[in-house]
């Protein structure tokens, strides 16, 4: 019984998925290009908070600075093309792959504490990314940035990029949930439950939270390359607080017990965004106050709001 | 380096330090008692900053200004505090971490503009108060008086909270609440009047912190984030909720600055990380914390 509602349920996310793929693959038919480029930008950080929300909603690790990966994507990619002949499809690889090693190593220490611990030590580490990139003018060029990015000139269209990540982070959604809905994912929800029951049962806890660390990691990096395309200019400010905080509010907006919880809160963040800005600079203020009625009135996020509420009229139905 | 060198750098290690133990510590206690990682921190900081300045200029006619804005500032801080606790924070105790840090983070983007809206974009600047302003002098060694009163007023907050904890009846009433919510409450202590003074102390020295700070360096948008990841790296290094561990934090904290920028200057940003750490490695509950 419960497996066919999950097959059910499974089967109509994949349906939902196909659906919202070719929403998005005519979109560009009807809109102009600046809105494709915001389209395009709400993909990647919807991606970038899925990656995210693997860790903080799946497995209940609260990251600070999931914005340090999400740089080291950027910044390898980049690197990569200023420096060398290497072609863009290696490079956009590239970025993740480095995310995912220097996940190792910062996960490596980081899984070893827990809550508050863990999420200061995952900003610390966030913040020294930061730093590096700041401070490495030979290499990284600092604050100024690396701009001006040779990328083919196939992706100078904005609308034949938006096609690219709209297949990327299709085809990265689709990856993270089987990871999701596998074993190792079912595993990962334990832990989330309750780390110590889940040792009982024989589980090596601190490994599978490692895993989980890299495998966001790596996710995280890849929507970073995916950006550094997309906007052909990175900049150090990528791997600070700010940027890691826009990706938690993303995830907690939609909510974060739900698969599609971020893509949705990416949704809603980019509207707000970019419709408060046209009426006031005080952005931060308006989004400030929408977070406190969020969390006072509707802590489940969007997402979790509208099932809890459908599973309530559900219930009337069938009672 | 010259004997009189170490000192001057030794001594500016200490007032930065000191600074900073007053806003680490009210971090360290709401966190110790209410068990809320308060991410608004730094912003109270900052709104004391603005305060002292505002208040310092509007009673400039009047002498002393600066006292006054110096004692009236922590004040309002703490009121509003208190009203933060009262109205948003009481909510989300019972809550996981992750809806205090959502709550607490909104704080920060409300509270920041509503100083730019207040006081514009620009940074301001508040005069060191007379008899602070001018160096000290004693033989050939000479430094800036308002640094020796930070470094004074330091400790002397210090051994004030640390013998309010200690010996009043008061201070034994918040070790209850902290040690045991449930078993406080029962014994007939009002956990959540409790909670509101703590909460409200808190901020008040985080408010004096940054009027303190106001002489020495531009009240400025942005403040508050410098200061909360400072903070954060001194309340792990001393261990989260204890005061003794905020206050050797934060002279670890100031000298290793110090010294450091003379080791490597391009890198003095990331050494209170890399002590962060160290010490999260070795100690997780930090120096003087108690393991979980």
């Amino acid at each position: 019984m419960m497996e066919l509602t999950l097959k059910r349920e499974s089967s109509r996310i994949i349906a939902g998925l196909i659906v919202s793929f070719g929403l998005f693959a005519i979109l560009p038919l009807f809109i102009g290009e600046g809105y494709v480029s915001l389209v395009n930008e709400m993909l990647i950080l919807a991606l970038a908070a899925c990656a995210l929300n693997l860790m903080l909603g799946f497995t209940g690790m609260v990251s600070f600075g999931p914005a340090g990966l999400y740089a080291v994507g950027a910044y390898t990619t980049a690197l990569i093309l200023i420096y060398t002949k290497i072609p863009f499809g290696i490079a956009l690889i590239a970025g993740p792959v480095m995310a995912g090693l220097v996940s190792i190593v910062v996960g490596w220490f980081c899984v070893r504490l827990t809550q508050v611990y863990f999420a200061l030590l995952t900003l610390a580490f966030s913040q020294i990314i930061h730093t590096i990139i700041f401070q490495w003018y030979g290499f990284t060029r600092g604050d100024d940035g690396i701009v001006e990015i040779p990328v083919p000139a196939f992706f100078h269209s904005i609308t034949n990029y938006y096609y690219f990540s709209l297949v990327v982070v299709t085809i990265c959604l689709c990856l993270l949930w089987r990871i999701v809905n596998s074993p190792f994912g079912k595993t990962l929800q334990a832990i989330r439950e309750n780390p110590h029951r889940t040792e009982f049962v024989g589980i090596h806890v601190r490994r599978y939270r490692l895993s989980v660390f890299v495998l966001s990691g790596f996710f995280l990096g890849m929507a970073g390359s995916l950006y550094c395309g997309f906007n052909k200019n990175v900049f150090p400010n990528y791997a600070d607080m700010m940027k890691s905080t826009e990706m938690l509010v993303v995830c907690l907006l939609g909510g974060i017990h739900t698969f599609l919880g971020p893509v949705v809160g990416s949704v809603v963040y980019m509207v707000l965004d970019k419709v408060i800005t046209l009426y006031t600079e005080y952005w931060p203020l308006v989004l400030g106050l929408v977070i406190v009625g969020l969390v006072i009135f509707l802590s489940g996020g969007i997402v979790g709001f509208i099932s809890e509420k459908i599973a309530v009229a559900r219930q009337r139905d069938t009672g | 380096m010259s004997f009189q060198g170490f000192i001057i750098q030794l001594l500016s290690g200490l007032s930065v330090g000191m600074v900073i133990f007053l806003i680490a510590v009210g971090l360290s206690i709401i966190f110790g008692t209410l068990g809320v990682l308060n991410l608004s921190h730094g912003s109270l900081y900052m709104l004391g900053a603005y305060l002292c300045f505002w208040l310092s200029s509007t009673l400039s006619q009047f002498s002393g200004s600066f006292w006054w804005a110096l004692f009236l500032a922590p004040v309002a801080v703490a009121l509003f505090g208190g009203l933060m606790e009262v109205l948003l924070l009481r909510r989300i105790y019972e809550m996981e971490h992750l809806v205090q840090f959502l709550l607490t983070f909104a704080l920060i983007l409300i509270i920041g503009d509503l100083c730019k809206l207040g006081w514009g974009v620009d940074y301001h600047m508040v005069e060191t108060p007379w008899p602070l302003n001018g160096p000290f002098i004693l033989g050939q060694f000479i430094f800036p008086r308002y640094n020796i009163f930070l470094i004074l007023s330091g400790p002397a907050i210090f051994v004030g909270l640390w013998s309010l904890i200690r010996y009043t009846r008061l201070g034994r009433v918040i070790r209850a609440v902290t040690y045991s919510r449930e078993m406080a409450s029962a014994l007939g202590v009002n956990v959540p009047m409790v909670y509101t003074g703590v909460f409200m102390l808190g901020c008040g020295l985080a408010g004096l912190g940054g009027a303190l700070v106001a002489p020495m360096s531009a009240v400025m948008p942005g403040m508050d984030m410098v200061v909360l990841v400072d903070c954060f790296i001194i309340v792990v290094i001393g261990g989260l909720g204890s005061l003794t561990g905020a206050f050797l934090g934060s002279i670890i904290f100031g000298l290793v600055h110090a010294f450091g920028i003379l080791v490597a200057p391009r890198l003095a940003i990331a050494f209170g990380f890399i002590l962060m750490i160290v010490v999260l490695i070795i100690r997780p509950w930090g120096l003087m914390g108690k393991p979980e």
